[in-house]
């Protein structure tokens, strides 16, 4: 190596070494709590404006984590450095709390005025098998019916309301879908229901919610809603759902393009709100008859504290901050005292007489639990249910089963989800209160 | 008219031509298949907010916004996800070829116990999925306290890599050994027959490697998720995370802003395949010789 290499060798070395970075250290005195958050580079921006003032106030400074992902949590978590705050769905929050990896928050709510701000079945939604309070829920939607006036105007239908039934429904769309084109295809489909929405119409059928089941209960009310479903499809007042799932086509452009009339969506939801460009309104999810009224609302989740972060008054202070106190998610729906329905009003004024405000406190009025808490989708067990359940479900939409045989399935998945939960409990991983509550559903399932 | 007349005449070159029209028109089709994505990030790339959703799609934007490329920076600090990600692909780049091609040089050209089995095991961990091996490297390095700093992106390359040390060494094999021998009866030892003679003989195999890592590299996103944590330490493919939707209450994603900055991520990997894809074939080609 010659000089002038050598010379320039030594001067970009150090230029590039200490672009590689070493780790940010606090030296403030004040309490770091890390939050690993799944956001954008705006999101970003409006925290960290306000961080400081948090900082200063309660003397805990929140370092932010915007890269997120199930493998990064692992990795971290082995290594012994989780971070403090996390987003944890229903399932790996009821893994990691039975594996000691998060804090039980109930010593540090109790007491605690900021608990009683919650929407009690928002709040309800964080506790695990052994009663821990393992999650706060900080955010939560509902469903509802989105629909196209001018296609309802052209077949002279009023607009839907709270008081509309299965039957009102089913009777609009047999009208909308009334007008055929050459090959016999409706005009415009009466609505569409995408897969994953059907629960909700179990829940309004009256299908059982069992919170913290482990074991796949199909009942009466969702074999019904299955062959409701089924009925859409083979009467042509809904498109083909398969169809639709292989063509890609995104449920919002079926309704700003008048392929369908109705759309079943989440309340809010901000694509759109912000996209569809035809007249359109929202109607609460219709009834089934003279069943009560129970509107789904999910929380899909929360925010948990590791059970290895070193100040834990801090980390609350922190958690309580992001979920109710933070601008970027304000009004926040999972708190009683927020005017939700105002704040996405002020942020979309296209939603003021669209329904949205009639739907959303139908839902608080009628709150009908989280349809997310079927078995299915919600417990160590989903995955070995779902792995069975979900070809068996594709089969029945492309009408290659019957919702008989669907059932008669029932009791051997089962079984296959008690072989995975023994399995589970040898391996020696979970806390003993989690294998006590396991062991106790084992004895009372049946056989 | 000439040209016409010579397949009038002759109804084999006719045939000839017809094949061969065909074979283009067929790759032509496939060929636009793979470009349709690449179409439509560009198209998007140059629309408002709304025109991803717009139906029927506009392939052809009514109008341009070419401000889309510049609003991108503003809201992220592309600059700096640039230099972090020139510094992580330079570094590694250096790694790969400095500790592969010693490696394999290795391989190649040293005869000693054991080599054949030490190689068989080199190759073996190319069956270790990523995934194994994740969580103990993260263990390592968040020890040595080098989590959130590129380091973990760069070291490892300086260890070798199991698939270009076997690209390498299949490469060295086809080099005769004359050449070694003429430098080694000059006084030459066997580093300077590696640096001297191997390494400018072995251009197009290196330039694979080059090729290969650079892409490798400049478009890896996992790697970056694992370790970086803070904003500023965030390569180009994290940072274009940032610019997706993540929570409810700044709108949706802006789609077109985020396909602005893919294509301008982009950009050096089509230069530099365009400017090395004969080395490529080369380097590849003549690795599987021996």
């Amino acid at each position: 190596m010659n000089s002038k290499r050598l010379i320039s060798f030594l001067l970009f070395a150090p230029l590039i070494v200490s672009s590689c970075g070493t780790k940010e250290e606090s030296n403030t005195g004040k309490a770091r709590i890390s939050y690993n958050c799944a956001a954008n580079a705006l999101e970003i921006r409006h925290l960290q404006d306000e961080l400081a003032s948090f900082a200063d106030s309660t003397g805990v400074e929140i370092n932010l984590q915007p890269f997120t992902g199930q493998e990064k949590l692992y990795a971290m978590i082995a290594a012994g450095q989780p971070p403090d705050i996390f987003y944890t769905n229903n399932v790996l929050r009821d893994r990691l709390a039975a594996e000691g990896r998060l804090l039980d928050m109930r010593s540090l709510s109790a007491g605690d005025p900021f608990v009683e701000r919650f929407w009690p079945d928002m709040y309800r939604q964080g506790f695990s098998l052994d009663s821990g309070l393992y999650s706060i829920a900080n955010w939560n939607f509902t469903a509802g019916v989105y629909y196209n006036k001018e296609l309802f105007d052209n077949a002279g239908l009023r607009y839907p309301d709270t008081s509309w039934t299965w039957n009102d429904l089913l009777d609009a769309a047999r009208r909308i879908a009334a007008e055929k084109k050459a090959g016999g295809e409706p005009e415009h489909y009466g609505l569409f229901i995408p897969g994953h929405f059907v629960e909700i119409f179990e829940l309004m059928n009256g299908a059982p919610v069992q919170e913290r089941s482990l074991f796949l209960n199909l009942s009466e009310a969702s074999l019904e809603v299955y062959r409701h479903y089924l009925a859409l499809m083979n009467d042509h007042l809904m498109p083909d759902f398969r169809r639709m799932q292989a063509m890609g086509m995104q449920a919002s452009q079926l309704l700003q393009t008048g392929k369908v009339a109705m759309l079943i969506e989440a309340v809010p939801h901000q694509v759109l709100f912000e996209t569809l460009t035809i007249r359109w309104g929202v109607a609460p999810i219709p009834r089934f008859g003279t069943r009560p009224v129970r509107c789904f609302r999910s929380e899909s989740g929360g925010l948990s504290i590791s059970s290895q972060t070193s100040n834990t008054q801090a980390a609350w202070k922190a958690l309580k901050w992001i979920i109710a106190g933070a601008s970027v998610y304000q009004p926040n729906p999972v708190l009683r005292d927020a005017d939700f329905v105002a704040g996405w009003e002020a942020r979309y004024p296209r939603l003021i007489g669209s329904g949205f405000r009639e739907v959303w406190q139908w839902s608080l009025k009628h709150p009908g639990g989280d349809p997310r808490f079927f078995v299915r989708f919600s417990s160590w067990t989903s995955a070995s249910i779902m792995e069975r359940l979900q070809p068996l479900l594709d089969k029945l939409w492309n009408r290659e089963t019957t919702v008989e045989a669907l059932a008669a399935s029932q009791p051997e998945i089962n079984r296959a989800a008690r072989t995975a939960l023994d399995r589970l409990i040898q391996r020696g991983t979970l806390r003993q209160e989690f294998v006590t509550a396991i062991q106790q559903q084992l004895l009372q399932a049946p056989p | 008219m000439s040209g016409s007349r010579s397949y009038g005449r002759n109804p084999r070159a006719l045939g000839t031509l017809v094949r061969s029209g065909a074979v283009y028109v067929i790759l032509a089709v496939i060929s636009a298949g793979f470009l349709l994505p690449l179409a439509w990030m560009l198209s998007v790339s140059l629309q408002d907010a709304r025109g991803v959703f717009a139906q029927p799609f506009a392939w052809i934007p009514p109008q341009m916004r070419w401000e889309n490329y510049a609003d991108v920076a503003t809201l992220i600090p592309l600059g700096r996800y640039l230099l972090n990600t020139v510094i992580v692909t330079g570094l590694v780049l250096c790694g790969t070829l400095l500790s592969c091609s010693l490696v394999a040089y290795g391989f190649s050209r040293i005869r000693f116990r054991g080599r054949t089995v030490l190689f068989a095991l080199c190759l073996s961990t190319m069956m270790l999925p990523g995934q194994v091996t994740m969580i103990p490297l993260y263990v390592l390095f968040s020890r040595l306290g080098w989590v959130d700093t590129l380091w973990p992106l760069i070291i490892p390359s300086f260890f070798g890599s199991p698939f270009y040390i076997f690209l390498l060494r299949q490469f060295f094999l086809t080099i005769p050994r004359e050449y070694d021998e003429a430098a080694r009866l000059d006084g030459a030892g066997r580093f300077r027959v590696y640096w001297s003679i191997i390494l400018p003989l072995a251009r197009p195999a290196l330039i694979t490697v080059v090729l290969f890592t650079f892409i490798g590299t400049w478009n890896d996103f996992f790697t970056p998720l694992i370790y970086i944590n803070s904003p500023g330490h965030a390569t180009l493919t994290l940072g274009l995370n940032l610019l997706k939707s993540q929570i409810v209450g700044t709108g949706m994603t802006q789609w077109h802003l985020l396909m602005a900055a893919a294509c301008m991520v982009m950009i050096p990997n089509i230069l530099l395949f365009t400017l090395a894809q004969k080395y490529l074939v080369k380097g590849i080609a003549m690795g599987g010789l021996r």
